[in-house]
Order: C-alpha cells, then structure tokens, then sequence
C-alpha cells in the first residue's frame, strides 16, 4: 500500500466514522432522555434524505433551504414517533424490548412506504461545494466531506453545551434520569420526552442530508445506517456525545484499514469482530464510565 | 369437584379438536397454505432458541441466523455434497453450531444488556459475510442446489403435506422440552439470574456457565431448523441466512409472546401467514404487516401466546 493510498483510505475511514457518529449521536440523545433505543434511527436519515430528492425534483428551492427542511422532516417524524405510538405502548407498560421492537416495526413501515411511493431506485444529492475535492499529501477529499465533519463536530460540541448548559437539556436529563424527582420539580417530564425524540429525529435528517450526497438514499438502507450507529454510540459509550463519534471514526477506520490491509469481502469481518473484543474488554465503551455497561 | 373438573374438561376437547384440526389442515387448505404453515414450523423451531434466550436468560440474540445457516450448509455439504446419510447433515449441523456457540458465547455472554445485542448482531453479520466468502463450502450467491428431500420409514417428504407432518411434531417436542426446561431446577435458576443475577450467584448459581449452555442449546435449535429448511427447500443460498432473518427470529419470538412455549408458533404463523393474507390488497401489503406488527407490540404487550393464555385462563374461571 502506497502512502497516498493510505492517505486516502483514512480520509475515506474517517468520513464514514462521521457518518456513523451523527447516527449513533442520534441513537445516543434517544437513548440519554428516554432510555430507548431507537431502530429506526436509520429512517430518519432515509426518509429525510428521500424527501430533500424529491423536493429539489419538483420546485426550484436553493440548497440551504432543502437542507433546512430535510432536518424539520426528521425533527417531525421524531415528534410523531413519541407521540403516537411510543405514547401509547408507555401508557401500556412496555418493556425495554417492546420498545425496540416498536421502533424496529415503525422502521420497517417507513422503508415500505418509501418502496411503495419511490420505488427502489437510489437517489443521489448534490453536496456542499459540489464535486469540488481537496488534495492532501497527494490524496483527494471532498469538500463535501469536511463540511460534513465540521457539522458533525459543532452538532456534537452544540450536544454537549445542551446538555450541560441550558435549561432545556438538564431538563431533559432530569426527566430521564428520574422521571418521578423531575415532576415534582416542575419538569414537565412527557414534554421532554417528546423534545428528546424530536431532537434525536433533527439529527437523523440533518445526518440524511449530508450522508445522500456521499453514499446516496435508497429504501431499505436505513437498517445497516441503524447498525452501524448503534455500534459507533455503544462503542464510544451511549451517554456521552463526543463517544459516538470516537466510537464512529473508531470503526469508520476499523473498516477501512481492513479493506486495505486483508480482502475487501472480509471487512465487515474484521471490523466487527474487532468490535466484539473491544466491547469485551472495554465493557463501559471507550468514554463510558463504571457501572453503565452497555448505556 | 364438578367446578374444577369441569374446565379441565372443556380444555382436553379443545386441546382434541386442536389436534384434530391439525391433522386436517392440509386437506382443507390450499397447497401453497401449506407450504406456509410449513415454514412457520421450521421458523417456530427456530424461533423458540431465540424465544427462550429472551424470556428465561434475558439474552436478545440476533446470531440465529448464523446457526440456521449451519445447520442448512451442512446438510448442503455432507448430503449433497458427500452423499452421506441426512442424520450426518443434522449431526454435523447440531455439533457444528454448539462449537461455535460455545467458542464465541464463552466470552461474549459476559457481557450485558445492550452490549450484548450487539455483539450477537455482529456475530450474525460476521456469520452472513463468511456464508458469502466462503463459497468453496457455500456456493456463495449461486448457492447449492439439489439437495436430497428427506425420508423416514421408507416415506418419502416430497410434498408440503408430508413435510408438514414431521415439522410440526418435532415443533411440538421441542416446546414440550422447553416447557420442561423452563420448570425444572435449571429453568429455575435462569429465571433467578435473569431477574436477581447477584443473589442467584449468592445462591449458587454459575450464571455465566448457565447462560453458555443455554446459547447452545439455542444454537442447536437453530441448526435442527436451518437442517430442516434445506432438506425441504432442496436449494440454500446466502439470502436466506442474512441479519434479517435473524431479525424475523426475534420478531416472531417476541410476537408470540416469549413467556409461553407455544408463543413462538403463533409468532412463526403470523409472520408467515399475514403478509400473505394481506398480499391481495397489492403493493402496499408490505406497509400493512409493518403497521400490523407496530399495533400487535403495543396492544399485545405479552404478545399472542400471553393474550391467548389469558383469554384462557378467564374462560376457565368463568
């Protein structure tokens, strides 16, 4: 392997890292006010993704306001999510599993319908900047691609200044932490709940529409977006936001110095069962602390 | 003595004209029904691994697909291929899967909650990458076909009809075994681990070496069904031993219901049989069993074995 070409790989390793980290970020926020993991985090980011396809399809709209409603698609989605059916299996006592399979049933009805209305055909996006591309030490990047880091770091760094800093987010962690203590202190705990899935689902679309100019949307790739978001939020640890992106970048590299080093058709082999031994060996993730493993 | 005999009573008829019905079922319903309800007990078999793992160790497995796989590859492999009898297949099959259920579930059953599910879920995909590289044994996406259809006493199970008399017996021995197992000492001891895991290991219990066996025993299930599936199907490709399957696994577990032992052939029924009830309304049938599946998790919270297992026990009292 030439150096270049070892560059180039770790552009590409570290690009799709960040992909994975704004969906596990997504998973991450989901998981951090409700205790939810949400399968159908993937969705967002398709359904989102398909929808911005189809707007610039049919009205001349410019790029920043596509981008902008791509995001509001997913935050309503997310809103819709909490309030119907994730509402109505709480009022019945569901259990952690329940929830799972809720999303996971609600993930396969959006991808239906995406099938039924678009078909399967795989759409694509412009990216920011175009097809413009940057060279470093003889390896190309797209100018797409380092927005899409530069987003997802102040999303991340935005994350945390939310959840530390404002009102709304320790709010939100009170609610999730200890609903019962949170109510009696004037939180109002359902309406974090629901803020935090809106807020998980404003993710997944802004992830939708800068991950379709890169990999492009087609109906049934929001399970493997899932996947690997969820293992990029557990790897890094689910509670703490800057860990799904280690976690994210942490694999996005695994699966590519893989694809470099050994056969391409091996990759998801060694990047998972390197996974695996991480996972056994750093039980709390890489930044979680003791006593939460798993989240 | 009348009110407690009484119910009894009227639960053996059920349970007669249940069997009854059984027995009569590939006569009354078309052959493609059939062959459905065939695969609904091959899945059931299947599913009840998964089911088990969930209800009594409160493991979510995702790697059933893995064993599945095995199971059908080595009848693809030692049938086919070797032209040895079908015993080796699901021997080999059995032995195969319980090895590596034991080798990786040594150290990933450490683990827990959602690490746990992931470490499964990268097992089935390890599992569904390696059916495809490794196609001296598999075939990869070509496949391996002509595999021998089974036969038993000089029978041969050539149709639907006779398949489906083998698969639902041994179905309903294995959730008779599980229903065993649930209530012995050592079903006992799962469900202490799975609800009080510091104060069984005080009691006694070797949590971790418990929960290894049980993923075998799991593993072999999946096997016995995935063995099954080839001879019936007589052709195994790659697409049927992907993540998703494994996902339909844990679907109709948990459909079914995963504190009963007859919950995971109601699941298998209904996610064999409702998308095809519903094909007739067109394209959009695919979006309706999703919806469907969204209403029964959060109507059925024990899912259609628990819901029926109550509706039941009220029809005794009453």
């Amino acid at each position: 392997m030439t150096f270049a070409l070892f560059v180039q790989s770790l552009f590409a390793g570290v690009t799709n890292g960040f992909v994975y980290g704004l969906v596990g970020l997504g998973l991450a926020v989901i998981f951090r006010g409700t205790r939810v993991i949400n399968a159908m985090q993937g969705e967002f980011s398709t359904v989102a993704g398909m929808a911005t396809v189809l707007m610039l399809d049919h009205w001349p709209i410019p790029m920043p306001v596509a981008m902008l409603s791509a995001m509001v698609i997913g935050g309503v989605i997310g809103l819709f999510l909490e309030l119907v059916p994730v509402r109505a299996l709480r009022r019945r006592g569901g259990t952690e599993d329940s929830y799972l399979l809720l999303t996971l049933g609600v993930a396969f009805t959006l991808s239906a319908l995406i099938l039924y209305f678009v078909g399967r055909d795989s759409r694509l996006l412009p990216g920011i900047g175009g097809e413009a591309t940057l060279i470093f030490f003889d390896a190309a990047i797209r100018v797409h691609a380092i927005w899409l880091i530069v987003i997802s770091t102040l999303v991340m760094v935005g994350l945390k200044w939310l959840y530390t800093g404002t009102h709304v987010g320790l709010s939100m962690m009170a609610a999730s932490i200890d609903a019962d203590g949170a109510a009696t202190t004037g939180i109002n705990v359902p309406l974090m709940r629901t803020a935090t899935f809106c807020l998980g689902g404003l993710i997944g679309g802004l992830a939708g529409m800068l991950i379709t100019p890169l990999t492009t949307v087609r109906y049934d790739m929001g399970m493997l977006l899932t996947l690997k978001g969820f293992a990029a939020a557990i790897l890094g640890g689910l509670t703490n936001p800057f860990g799904a992106m280690l976690g994210g970048v942490t694999l996005g590299l695994l699966e590519t110095l893989a694809v470099g080093f050994v056969s391409s058709g091996y990759k998801d082999v060694i990047a998972l069962s390197i996974l695996i031994v991480i996972m056994i060996l750093l039980p709390n993730g890489m930044l979680g602390r003791i006593g939460r493993k798993g989240g | 003595m009348h009110k407690t005999l009484r119910p009894r009573i009227s639960l053996v008829l059920m349970a007669v004209a249940g069997v009854l019905l059984w027995a009569a079922l590939p006569v009354l319903v078309s052959r493609h029904v059939v062959d459905l309800l065939v695969f609904a007990g091959i899945y059931s078999i299947a599913g009840l691994g998964v089911s088990y793992l969930l209800g009594n160790c409160g493991i979510v497995t995702l790697a059933q697909s893995v064993f599945y796989g095995i199971g059908a590859y080595c009848v693809a492999y030692f049938s086919a291929q070797h032209g040895l009898p079908s015993g080796v297949g699901f021997g080999m099959g059995a032995l195969l899967s319980a090895a590596i259920a034991f080798t990786v579930g040594w150290p990933t059953l450490r683990l827990s909650g959602h690490f746990l599910a992931l470490a499964t879920l990268a097992l089935g995909l390890i599992g569904q990458t390696l059916f495809l590289e490794l196609d001296w044994i598999t075939g990869g996406t070509l496949g391996i076909g002509g595999l021998p259809k089974l036969s038993l006493l000089g029978w041969n199970l050539d149709t639907p009809q006779r398949f489906y008399y083998l698969v639902w017996p041994i179905a309903v021995l294995v959730m008779w075994l599980k229903h065993n197992l649930t209530h012995s000492r050592n079903g006992l001891a799962m469900r202490a681990m799975r609800d009080a895991p510091d104060a069984a290991a005080v009691a006694g219990v070797e949590i971790h070496a418990l929960k290894v066996k049980m993923f075998m025993l799991s593993a072999i299930l999946g096997s016995l069904a995935g063995s099954l599936f080839a001879h019936y199907v007589g052709f195994v490709s790659v697409d049927s031993f992907g993540v998703d399957r494994s996902i339909s696994f844990l679907l109709l577990a948990v459909l079914g219901g995963v504190h009963t032992s007859w919950g995971p052939a109601l699941g298998a029924i209904f996610v064999t049989l409702v998308p095809e009830a519903l094909s007739r309304f067109g394209e959009i049938h695919s979006v309706l069993f999703a919806m469907t599946l969204v209403i029964a998790v959060i109507f059925l919270p024990h899912g259609l074995g628990g819901a029926l297992e109550r509706l039941l026990r009220r029809k005794a009292v009453a």
